[in-house]
């Protein structure tokens, strides 16, 4: 019998092979566009670990940090930037105004005045005027299926008399009224008004009023190219392209095979390992001063915490900076948060409010006895044959709160507590309204700098018929030195009444120990050492917030061994 | 044979309409499209949204409503994206089409030449090493066969050699400056059509060497043999062509599959397909973009169960549909 020449499957595996060494070889002759080192130009790719859902940034769908900070924060013009001033996190203007708006009492109305820079113009050339405010404000008012209409409902008018002047008057005293026009924007009414303002703006929009024009191609990327336009600083960068990957992990393994240049993860313990390992070529950051705060959220009307004795005898059970360090440890992070506002409000708070809570056994047994309770055979506290087991509910599928989860239930065990950890996909939407909880581990996310734990913390808020099940007090706080001081936070537009409430609400809820907070969840930010510029972290606006003074080192030779 | 194709496509309608309700019931029972609307510090979005969507109506309202708007071309809008349900199908199932495509075509070729060899040269030293890899690349779970081709081919490579560009890339189909058929669309698929390709080509390998074996011992080419046939044309012309009847609607019955079975390589690679598109429509309870995947998925796998039983009629003569 005579032996083919060739076999098909020789053939098969000599195109893969060939396919593979053609990809391999070109490996060294594919270069991004070239620079000037650091003088600007070339293309920068990002990673970004989730996918906007939609750009209407007034619409439900928008409540994704990424599309702010992908699309939104780029495109369209707000009245505010962030800045740390004297070790602060505050408020300043943006280039759209030439000024801090200005506060008035006039005949009994609340009146905040914005002077719009004379420079600032759409990307069609068009001045954004007070009228582009009246129909921001009339969007969000009058709109269908808004995803937040807190505040724009307290404005009585818009006066777009002077097109560069938008005096807005409240019918009722609104104490966070920077956060209107700062966290939505402006939008142009000269492009959306007669126009259905979702369908316009919700797959992406060709206009812009920042730095950047943005084009997202749904399920890719969302690529940012520069807008001549734009009144302040330019761009330098000729491309930006945010690529959606799809977790923390596959965002690392992507940075470090040179994909991307740029990664924000989310601080799981793989992420923290990974950077403790040290990552070749990559610059950095990790700031804590973040608009987070985890916390072990308690119902405070669930046996057996709806005694204060018992609730401050699990605060005094654990040792929060223990579970921070096994955490957060290895990027540096060793400190419990001291209060539940988060650190980017810190001047609206009394950082130190639960520093008094730390692990100390002897209180425990004071205080659990103290009420009545008693050690049973198997250690636990019980009291009238209720055993003092508690569930600790938190989201699903996510390290770093089952490990926290897992090292509670060894601190408890030694205080005399036995706890369980369960998972739910309906965490949010069933249990904690509900209030079919005891603890809870999750995050609350501040986007702005201006308080409000009134929402999560008055009794008002407290899910039932007055107010249609909707209220978001999912703890059950129910204190009655609580609710002034915190509605003081709201309503007051001093500056300074507003910092007394909010600190006194602090000790408040402090004392009562009607939630435990942990951590701020700290940002992390990676970047590889071709980004030149002041790249940082910004709690409201991320690592991404200043891109146009950013710009990209020439690229080097590929496959040549890096000096 | 046409009579056939009518009446198998007639019952495969209640299939896919229960097929899409139960995953539609299954969603609204289980999780709250709202339910991330919690967070606004507006506490009537939720009832708006909820308002939005008619959830206080039954779900079988709610699909039946669903389902006469499909009927009608109008899959819906996604109630997470607010986008057109019948925008992001397409392009979500194009992702897919080009991963499938490569994956199939490249594994019926290594499969279809392993196999043959395989059979050709029984127990040889090659026979005995493409099976052991074949029961390798069975027994090996996709997920880890994808971290480790992604750790060894891509990340490993670029940071033993100090490459500035990696070998082959690990998210999506395209770098940021690239679309079209290139070679950068190249460098992104090899990875992934790899790790899609790991098991099937173990097991098309395995089917096509036992059908190789048995029809290289027919008599038909025995008497091929005797007559002086050249080997190679008995291997490629009596045995091969015979022995791939069977492969093809094993093929096809497995592409069908394919198409609801791409989350872990696309979910590893980012690939925004129709994976992609089940995982974070599930995550987030998007009813209305699930009960379309399932319509689509499950016409696709009765399409392809279709077509591999009239495949086997049209190849093999001694099979009739009736």
């Amino acid at each position: 019998m005579r032996r083919p020449k060739r076999s098909i499957g020789l053939v098969a595996m000599v195109v893969a092979l060939a396919l593979a060494t053609v990809a391999a070889c070109s490996a060294g002759t594919i270069t991004s566009r070239p620079a000037a080192k650091g003088s600007g130009g070339g293309t920068l790719v990002m990673g970004a670990e989730m996918e906007p859902d939609c750009a209407d940034w007034l619409g439900s769908c928008a409540g994704s940090a990424w599309g702010t900070w992908a699309i939104q924060e780029h495109t369209i013009p707000r009245v505010f930037d962030y800045a740390k001033k004297q070790g602060v996190w505050t408020e300043v203007p943006s280039p759209l105004l030439t000024e801090m708006p200005t506060v008035a009492d006039v005949g009994g109305k609340q009146v905040v005045t914005y002077k719009i820079s004379p420079k600032a113009v759409w990307s069609d050339g068009v001045p954004i005027t007070s009228t582009d405010f009246e129909y921001t404000w009339n969007q969000v008012v009058t709109g269908e299926d808004i995803y937040d209409q807190s505040g724009y409902a307290s404005i009585e008018s818009v006066d777009d008399s002077d097109p560069k002047t938008a005096v807005v008057t409240f019918s009722e005293p609104y104490a966070s009224w920077r956060t209107l026009f700062a966290a939505y924007g402006v939008l142009p009414s000269h492009l959306l008004e007669g126009k259905d303002r979702a369908a316009e703006m919700n797959d992406g929009y060709a206009w812009s009023g920042g730095p950047w024009f943005a084009d997202w191609e749904r399920g890719e990327q969302v690529t940012l190219t520069p807008n001549p336009k734009y009144w302040g600083k330019k761009a330098k960068i000729d491309k930006v392209v945010f690529k959606f990957i799809a977790n923390t992990s596959a965002a690392f393994k992507a940075f470090k095979n040179g994909e991307v240049l740029a990664i924000y993860p989310q601080p799981q313990p793989d992420a923290v390992e990974q950077i403790e390992g040290g990552i070749p070529d990559t610059k950095a950051i990790v700031n804590v001063v973040t608009g987070n705060t985890e916390a072990l959220w308690i119902n405070n009307d669930a046996a057996p915490f709806d005694s204060l004795a018992v609730r401050q005898a699990f605060a005094y059970a654990i040792d929060r900076d223990l579970i921070i360090k096994r955490l957060f440890g290895g990027i540096g992070v060793e400190h419990a948060l001291q209060t539940l506002n988060p650190p980017s409000q810190a001047r609206y708070a009394d950082t130190e409010a639960y520093a008094g809570y730390t692990r100390n056994l002897k209180k425990v047994n004071q205080l659990m006895k103290g009420d009545g309770w008693a050690k049973n055979d198997d250690g636990v506290w019980e009291k009238d044959g209720q055993a003092a087991e508690i569930t600790l509910n938190t989201t699903p599928g996510d390290q770093r709160r089952r490990l926290t989860g897992q090292i509670l239930q060894e601190m408890l065990k030694k205080a005399g507590f036995a706890l369980t950890v369960k998972t739910n996909p309906s965490f949010f939407s069933e249990q904690l309204p509900t209030g079919d909880y005891q603890v809870a581990l999750y995050a609350t996310v501040a986007t702005s700098l201006d308080p409000g734990l009134c929402v999560i913390a008055c009794s008002k808020y407290i899910p039932g018929p007055s107010n249609d099940d909707s209220g978001q007090n999912f703890q059950r706080i129910d204190v009655a030195a609580l609710d002034p001081l915190l509605e003081t936070v709201d309503t007051a537009y001093d500056p300074t009444e507003r910092i007394k409430a909010a600190k006194a609400a602090d000790v408040v809820m402090a004392e009562n120990q009607v939630s435990l907070p942990l951590d701020s969840l700290p940002n992390i930010a990676l970047w590889s050492r071709r980004i030149v510029g002041p790249v940082g972290d910004n709690p409201i606006l991320a690592m991404f917030w200043n891109m146009n003074e950013w710009s990209l080192k020439k690229n080097e030779w590929s496959l040549k061994k890096k000096g | 044979m046409l009579t056939y194709v009518s009446r198998r496509l007639l019952y495969s309608v209640p299939v896919v309409i229960v097929a899409s309700f139960l995953m539609f019931w299954m969603v609204r029972e289980t999780y709250d499209p709202c339910a991330r609307l919690r967070a606004s510090r507006d506490a009537a979005a939720v009832s708006r949204c909820e308002e939005r969507l008619r959830l206080d109506d039954p779900v079988v309202t709610q699909y039946g409503r669903w389902l006469g708007d499909a009927v009608r071309g109008d899959l819906g809008e996604s109630s997470r994206t607010h986008e057109a349900v019948e925008e992001m199908i397409p392009r979500a199932l194009w992702s897919s089409v080009q991963l499938i495509f490569w994956g199939v075509l490249i594994s019926a070729v290594v499969a279809i030449a392993l196999g043959v060899y395989s059979a050709v040269r029984q127990y040889s030293v090659l026979d005995y090493t493409f099976t052991g890899l074949s029961f390798l690349g069975l027994a090996m779970p996709p997920f880890w066969f994808g971290l480790l081709a992604i750790e060894l081919l891509a990340v490993g490579p670029k940071r033993w050699f100090d490459l500035d560009q990696p070998l082959f890339y690990i998210v999506g189909l395209h770098s940021g400056d690239s679309s079209g058929f290139d070679l950068d669309y190249l460098r992104h698929l090899v990875l992934p059509v790899m790790t899609l390709t790991v098991q099937i080509v173990a097991s098309w390998s395995r089917f096509q060497r036992a059908e190789m074996l048995d029809v290289m011992s027919a008599d038909y080419v025995r008497t091929a043999r005797a007559k002086g046939v050249p080997r190679r044309q008995v291997i490629l012309r009596h045995g091969l062509r015979n022995a791939l009847v069977p492969l093809l609607t094993v093929m096809a019955l497995d592409i069908g599959a394919l198409f609801g079975g791409v989350i872990v390589t696309e979910t590893i690679f980012s690939i925004p397909g129709m994976g992609s598109l089940f995982v974070t429509s599930l995550s987030d309870g998007d009813a209305p973009v699930l009960a379309a995947w399932v319509l689509v998925t499950a016409s696709l796998i009765v399409a392809f169960n279709l077509l591999a039983d009239v495949l086997y009629s049209v190849l093999d003569p001694r099979v009739r549909l009736t």
